[in-house]
């Protein structure tokens, strides 16, 4: 079966073919002037590396790996993130430390190595969705790029800067000597 | 300038008749036609030369250039058996030719006027001068070639499209 | 004019021909070289977008994107010259250039300001004199053998797009040729002469004298020819994105496929020279009888200016017509209505009008 096409009486005018695309000039032309005319702020093109688009506030973009105030690590090591991941690109090897004077007695753990193949991850969300502690956030800058495989490989303090300077924060390099214990900040 | 151009008719026509490939035969033939329309603008009559562009190179050369593509043969057709006759019988045909050609040359006005001295130099041809000519002189000639052009048309059209 | 020639030990006239040849032929390919930003900068525009604009001298002066077409001419220049294998290698390597020359000569016989007389002698604004037996059919003999570099540049490429394109391309020039000359014949008829200085002396000054008014008709039709003649979009058959590849040019590269694309634009030049002179009164400058000589040049490059926009504004205002549509409008439409054209314009003028 096919499809009763509805044909277009054409008035004599849009016959003579010279009307019509006298018409079409002047649209085309109306947008060259308005385009013309337009800040270059103000037009749909984001020009790149001099104007960036700002993200939606549900954006997933490159992780962060999220801190306490005195800078220690909120990750506690428990392998859900990795267990959730349908790429397999996040690993980490938990450590545990207990320093009896701040922990209180208790066992903690956090991840010695945490390490994200940036070229594999899909960041598809789903660590963070599985995160227990909200350790592990997608934020909104999407520039991830390098020059070779190796530094695509983000460690653990690459993922906890990440987002540094845009929140003006300090870079931190290791973890620090907690200086109260870790559940009266957790509260 | 008189040799440049007569160079390049020659050449091209040489060229046109030695060349195998077809397509570079009729671009040959191209540089011919324009040694020609030189030597019209030289004999002050840049209207024939002119003429000579859009016709010959413009119009008919495209034509056949374009029908010779269509048929796309790239590979060269071997000649039939030759038969010694057919040369003889050419040369003896072009050199009637060339005798004609030479003699007309020889007889014509223009030229006589040439070898006298003082005589007023002719004036270059005008597309007007042409126009009047030809529809005041030779419009039986002009009007008698249109009509035979015409039927050539409608034969053309009637023999290639069998169901009208 | 003397002092130019005293220096170089020739007479004036010779001076004057050189200098008019070197100035209308680098200003043709400057405008030619121009026009291939303006037009991707004009389509931007008329599509909400940008265009190119980042391209700057020594990486800092950014003239509004104007030094990409250096950029673009250095980066031609310097790839590499490709030549597939199976090419008719001469033919290649003439194809460029015999689609380029005929698109620059057209211009010679353009005047392109009024005459001045300087130390007694008259000097005229066109490469060749006016007067010269040639006219406007020069410019009409050199557009037919502009089919000729993309015939030839389709044929030598030995590809089969590539032939596809150059022969609609030759098929539509030459059919369209017949309405253009039809056209350009009653303008000869109506002027009593076919010199383009006689051309535009005879539309004078006022803007409704001009050929345009009476011979509207004449106008649309000579127009529309000329964007067939010229390769341009509604008219675009030598190329076609989306069924022959990029048509006569798919295997060029490099500096021979830069070539054919400014004779592309040399072309649209000399068709808009060839618009603003029959139809648009040429130098003439409206309601002004006697203009000063830069007036009268100022007036016809901005009136050429103007044409060549409107083939680039209507490029990227109608799509590609189809083949057989373009084909019945040539035949059916064009001739017919330039036919018309010629007759009404004699039956007028027999009858002392």
């Amino acid at each position: 079966m096919g499809v009763v096409v509805k044909k277009v009486e054409l008035s004599w005018l849009d016959r003579t073919y010279v009307w019509p695309v006298l018409k079409g000039m002047g649209i085309t032309f109306k947008h060259f002037i308005k385009q013309l005319f337009t800040p270059t702020s103000k037009r749909y093109t984001i020009q790149y590396p001099d104007m960036k688009k700002v993200m939606p506030a549900g954006y997933r973009g490159l992780h962060e790996l999220k801190r306490f105030e005195d800078g220690a690590i909120k990750c506690v090591a428990c392998f859900m993130c990795a267990e959730a991941c349908p790429a397999r690109c996040i690993s980490i090897e938990a450590e545990e430390f207990s320093d009896l004077n701040i922990t209180q007695g208790f066992e903690e753990k956090r991840p010695q190595v945490f390490k994200i193949d940036m070229l594999r991850c899909i960041y598809c969300g789903m660590c963070e969705e599985a995160c227990p502690k909200d350790a592990i956030w997608l934020r909104n800058d999407y520039e991830v790029a390098a020059y070779d495989r190796l530094s695509m490989q983000f460690g653990k303090w690459d993922l906890m800067n990440t987002y540094a300077e845009a929140d003006g924060k300090a870079r931190i390099t290791e973890d620090p000597i907690p200086s109260a214990p870790r559940r009266a900040i957790a509260m | 300038m008189f040799l440049a151009f007569a160079l390049i008719t020659l050449l091209g026509a040489l060229g046109m008749l030695l060349q195998k490939n077809i397509i570079v035969a009729g671009l040959f033939m191209v540089a011919s036609f324009f040694g020609v329309a030189g030597l019209f603008v030289l004999l002050g009559n840049p209207v024939a030369a002119a003429l000579q562009i859009i016709v010959y190179t413009g119009a008919i050369l495209v034509l056949v250039l374009f029908v010779i593509m269509m048929l796309n043969s790239h590979e060269e057709e071997p000649a039939e058996t030759s038969r010694p006759i057919q040369r003889w019988v050419s040369v003896v045909l072009s050199l009637a030719l060339a005798a004609g050609a030479v003699k007309l040359v020889l007889a014509s006005k223009g030229l006589q006027q040439l070898a006298e001295k003082g005589a007023p130099v002719p004036q270059g041809v005008t597309l007007q001068g042409v126009g009047a000519v030809l529809f005041a002189n030779h419009l039986l000639g002009f009007e008698v070639a249109g009509l035979m052009l015409l039927a050539a048309m409608v034969g053309a059209v009637a023999l290639t499209k069998r169901n009208l | 004019m003397d002092t130019l020639a005293s220096l170089l030990h020739t007479s004036p006239a010779l001076a004057w021909m050189v200098v008019k040849i070197v100035i209308v032929f680098s200003a043709v390919m400057l405008l030619a070289s121009v026009w291939t930003w303006v037009e991707r900068r004009g389509s931007a525009m008329i599509q909400d977008r940008i265009g190119p604009n980042r391209a700057a001298l020594f990486g800092r002066i950014r003239i509004i994107g104007l030094a990409q077409l250096l950029a673009d001419g250095i980066k031609f220049f310097f790839k590499e010259d490709l030549e597939p294998t199976d090419v008719n290698k001469g033919l290649f390597w003439l194809a460029p250039f015999l689609a380029f020359v005929p698109a620059m000569m057209g211009f010679a016989v353009i005047p392109f300001g009024r005459d001045f007389v300087s130390g007694g002698a008259t000097y005229h604004l066109s490469v060749l004199d006016p007067g010269n037996g040639m006219g406007m059919l020069y410019p009409m003999a050199i557009g037919g053998l502009a089919v000729y570099g993309v015939l030839v540049a389709a044929w030598s490429s030995n590809n089969k797009w590539s032939i596809l394109g150059g022969m609609r391309a030759s098929a539509a020039m030459v059919s369209y040729e017949i309405g253009m000359s039809l056209a350009v014949v009653s303008i000869f008829m109506t002027t009593g002469g076919y010199d383009p200085a006689e051309i535009i002396s005879a539309q004078g000054s006022l803007p409704w004298h001009w050929n345009v008014v009476p011979q509207f008709l004449g106008f649309i039709v000579f127009f529309t020819c000329m964007f067939a003649e010229t390769n341009r979009l509604p008219f675009d058959f030598a190329e076609g994105e989306s069924e022959i590849v990029a048509g006569f040019n798919t295997e060029y590269g490099s500096m021979k496929f830069s070539l054919l694309a400014l004779a592309e634009y040399a072309h649209l030049m000399t068709a808009s020279a060839l618009v603003v002179t029959l139809f648009f009164g040429g130098w003439q400058v409206p309601f002004v009888a006697h203009p000063s000589v830069g007036l009268s040049i100022l007036s016809f490059v901005v009136k050429l200016l103007f044409f060549a926009w409107v083939f680039v504004w209507i490029r990227w205002t109608l799509p590609r017509f189809r083949y057989d549509q373009m084909m019945r409008l040539g035949w059916k439409a064009m001739l017919p209505m330039s036919m018309v054209n010629l007759v009404v314009h004699a039956w007028l003028m027999s009858h002392g009008r």
